[in-house]
């Protein structure tokens, strides 16, 4: 199933949304590239090398690649919470860095390379056994393997479907509110809302 | 240097359900009332997105620690920040308690009875539903007669909703419009104001724009202020300072960074079932009855998900369009209570959050799963809960930015929960299955967090009396869930709203016969 490109963007041309909330997406869609301040350059290389295979973006164009590393790195720089934490996993910029040096340490167990010259196979590999705590290591004897993985997998998913591009990916048009909405039923489609069914 | 204010009747501490309806009642008795918030006093129509990420800014995102088998989840789910606290993301599902909620005990001889009757409720009950403009069906199907049918009908259904409907129809379960306390129509209130109808926007756990929804920032807090009270945001309290009595005499707060003092006759504190045990604990008072964080429950809330057919959008109309309680007491329960059913819309974020956490997808199969947002719907159940030794809240070593410790609190569901739970999945899965639901999942979870400072007759067992006084503290208040005896079968937010109401009320009629 694929729905059309750029209904989000469109819509947040019109009066169909409203001013706060052009302003947040629009926020998100134009935010420019930036440094990583929490993570060093290698490790937010492998933050983005693991989150390409998280949340594929294959077909997408680089210029409108979504760039979810930057947001974990942007919360954890000013310090930020989701509101509560596992109790048995560290606070969460100690246990992203934990968490990045076990992927890198169980690639290197299994294949003798870092997680980024893996293959995306084996980097899949790799994700999968840290996901079903069965990725050789020490570190992950100090991390819950598994609370750190849905941790980072809940963060990836969260940046990314917040964004316009990713809204337009599975024809979400719901941002587009501001005059209500009368058609609520089964099958019962705003005009607004019939550009992205699929099946159309 | 330290602001001192001049002393006060009554300092509420908290602007949510617990805080804001009692708040409105002293002001309109004429006490001197002040009310601090530790969040921001919004306004929707300029402030509030339809997004979700841009609306984090309502949870209470302070770290919390959390333990157990069951670790809950805070932020987004059990918690509020703001003037109207975490009714500002509730999903207004008001429905009435039953009266044998308030008897779990002599009914099943495990968990605790409250020390009121159903009737010390039921006329808060139409109160409250009568004043927020809640819309629902009248007659009520379930529960006693009522005095008196809901303000207004019930609301529009949405896809999620009749597919509810379908399956339960097909099961021989009943199933009516929910209790929501959102307009469906405009409503007009004395000392509030107008408030329009719902628009269907279906982001009432992202804040509503529009004022229908009956968040307490557009209704019992403009009518504390229509009465007099002062409501002072982003205050956050730290110290209750008591005198040589034993009296709460100041209450010590920040704000922009600086200590600020009240002085007062009276404390309510209604910070909600995590901040306001943590206050206490904090300052280490109030606590004689050693139950200070103690007795703590959450809902059991297994969601059930699936996809159909037919074009749903589940970020339109209400989200709890239906409800059945025909589940109040199942016929062959082997657990203590019942639960109610609920049809349930959704937001993308959320949803696919939710997805991550429960079924782990990742990669192509998360994209696919995800493509499917659309035919989206589900049903969950709101179950009681039992009160158990090894769920409660305590302060860690670890400390806040503010330099507080942070609070852990530990929570795993009792055999009676996970046979609720087993029992509710095996209904919930043939409900779908009759609406014609594929890729069925379900995402186990508990809401609401309950009873951290309970209510009770015996000063061994109970923080607060039954009127909600500190056993300890004579002027001292607690309004908000962490009262609860029991977790009811329910949401909790029109029963502590109701019970607010209550609270002021016994609180006035004692100031009178000491007068």
């Amino acid at each position: 199933m694929s729905h059309p490109a750029n209904t989000v963007r469109s819509l947040l041309q019109t009066d169909l949304v409203t001013a706060p909330t052009r302003e947040a997406l629009n926020g998100r869609l134009n935010a420019p590239p930036r440094r990583p301040t929490f993570f060093s350059a290698d490790e937010f290389a492998l933050l983005q090398a693991v989150c390409d295979r998280l949340v594929p973006q294959e077909g997408r164009e680089p210029s409108q690649r979504i760039d979810i590393a930057s947001g974990i790195d942007l919360r954890l720089s000013e310090n930020k919470s989701n509101g509560w934490r596992y109790d048995d996993m560290p606070p969460d910029g100690e246990a992203y860095r934990l968490g990045l040096r076990g992927f890198d340490e169980s690639a290197q167990a299994w294949f003798g390379q870092s997680f980024r010259d893996l293959s995306p196979e084996q980097q899949d590999e790799v994700l999968t056994a840290v996901q079903a705590l069965e990725a050789p290591g020490s570190t992950w004897d100090i991390l819950p393997a598994d609370h750190f993985f849905e941790e980072l997998l809940a963060e990836a998913v969260e940046n990314y479907y917040s964004h316009p591009l990713a809204q337009e990916e599975i024809g979400y048009v719901g941002m587009a509110d501001a005059p209500g909405w009368q058609r609520i039923g089964l099958n019962n489609l705003e005009d607004r809302e019939k550009q992205t069914d699929a099946s159309a | 240097m330290t602001t001192t204010h001049d002393i006060v009747d009554a300092v509420v501490i908290g602007t949510g359900a617990g805080g804001a309806p009692l708040l409105a009642r002293l002001a309109r008795a004429g006490l001197r009332v002040v009310a601090l918030e530790a969040g921001r006093h919004w306004n929707p129509k300029l402030d509030f997105a339809t997004d979700e990420r841009a609306q984090d800014k309502l949870f209470w995102n302070d770290e919390r620690l959390s333990a157990g088998q069951d670790a809950l989840a805070f932020g987004n789910n059990n918690s509020g920040t703001g003037v109207g606290g975490s009714t500002l993301h509730y999903t207004a599902y008001t429905p009435r308690a039953q009266p044998d909620d308030l008897r779990i005990r002599t009914e099943f001889g495990v968990g605790e009875d409250w020390p009121i009757d159903f009737a010390d409720l039921a006329s808060y009950y139409e109160e409250v539903e009568q004043f927020l403009g809640v819309s629902g069906p009248s007659p009520y199907p379930w529960g006693p007669t009522r005095n008196r049918g809901y303000a207004l009908g019930p609301l529009p259904v949405n896809g999620a909703g009749q597919l509810m409907e379908r399956g339960c129809r097909t099961l021989g379960i009943r199933t009516s419009p929910a209790a929501n306390a959102a307009l469906s129509v405009g409503y007009y209130q004395e000392g509030v104001g107008h408030r329009p109808g719902c628009t269907n926007r279906g982001f009432c756990q992202a804040g509503c724009t529009v004022g229908a929804k009956a968040s307490m920032d557009v209704t019992y807090i403009p009518l504390a202020i229509h009465y007099g009270a002062e409501v002072r945001p982003e205050c956050f309290v730290t110290q209750l300072v008591r005198n040589a009595s034993g009296r709460i005499s100041e209450v010590v707060y920040i704000r922009n960074g600086q200590e600020e003092r009240q002085r007062c006759h009276n404390v309510f504190l209604c910070a909600g079932a995590i901040e306001t045990p943590r206050l206490l604990l904090l300052n280490g008072i109030g606590n004689s009855s050693g139950q200070v964080g103690r007795n703590l429950m959450a809902h059991t809330a297994l969601q059930l998900w699936g996809e159909f057919d037919e074009d749903i959008r589940p970020y339109k109309g209400i989200p709890g369009a239906i409800i059945s309680e025909d589940t109040h007491r199942p016929t062959n329960a082997d657990f203590v209570g019942g639960y109610l059913l609920q049809s349930i819309g959704v937001m993308p974020v959320t949803y696919l959050s939710q997805m991550a956490r429960g079924r782990g997808l990742w990669g192509s199969a998360l994209k696919q799963a995800a493509s499917a947002y659309n035919h989206v719907a589900g049903i969950n159940i709101l179950g009681d809960c039992l009160p158990y030794e090894h769920n409660y809240l305590e302060l860690s070593d670890e400390t806040d930015s503010r330099g507080l410790p942070k609070p852990r609190i530990f929570f795993s569901n009792g055999e009676s929960e996970e046979r609720m739970t087993a029992h509710a999945d095996q209904l919930m899965r043939q409900i779908w299955d009759a609406a014609g639901a594929r890729n069925v999942w379900t995402f186990p979870r508990n809401a609401h967090i309950i009873g951290t400072c309970r209510m009770g007759n015996d000063p061994d067992t109970a923080v607060v009396n039954a009127d909600g006084r500190s056993f300890d503290i004579p002027n001292l208040y607690i309004s908000d869930n962490s009262t609860f005896p029991s977790a009811l079968s329910v949401n909790p937010a029109l029963t502590i709203m109701s019970l607010a109401l209550r609270t002021a009320d016994k609180f006035l009629t004692s100031q009178r016969r000491t007068a």
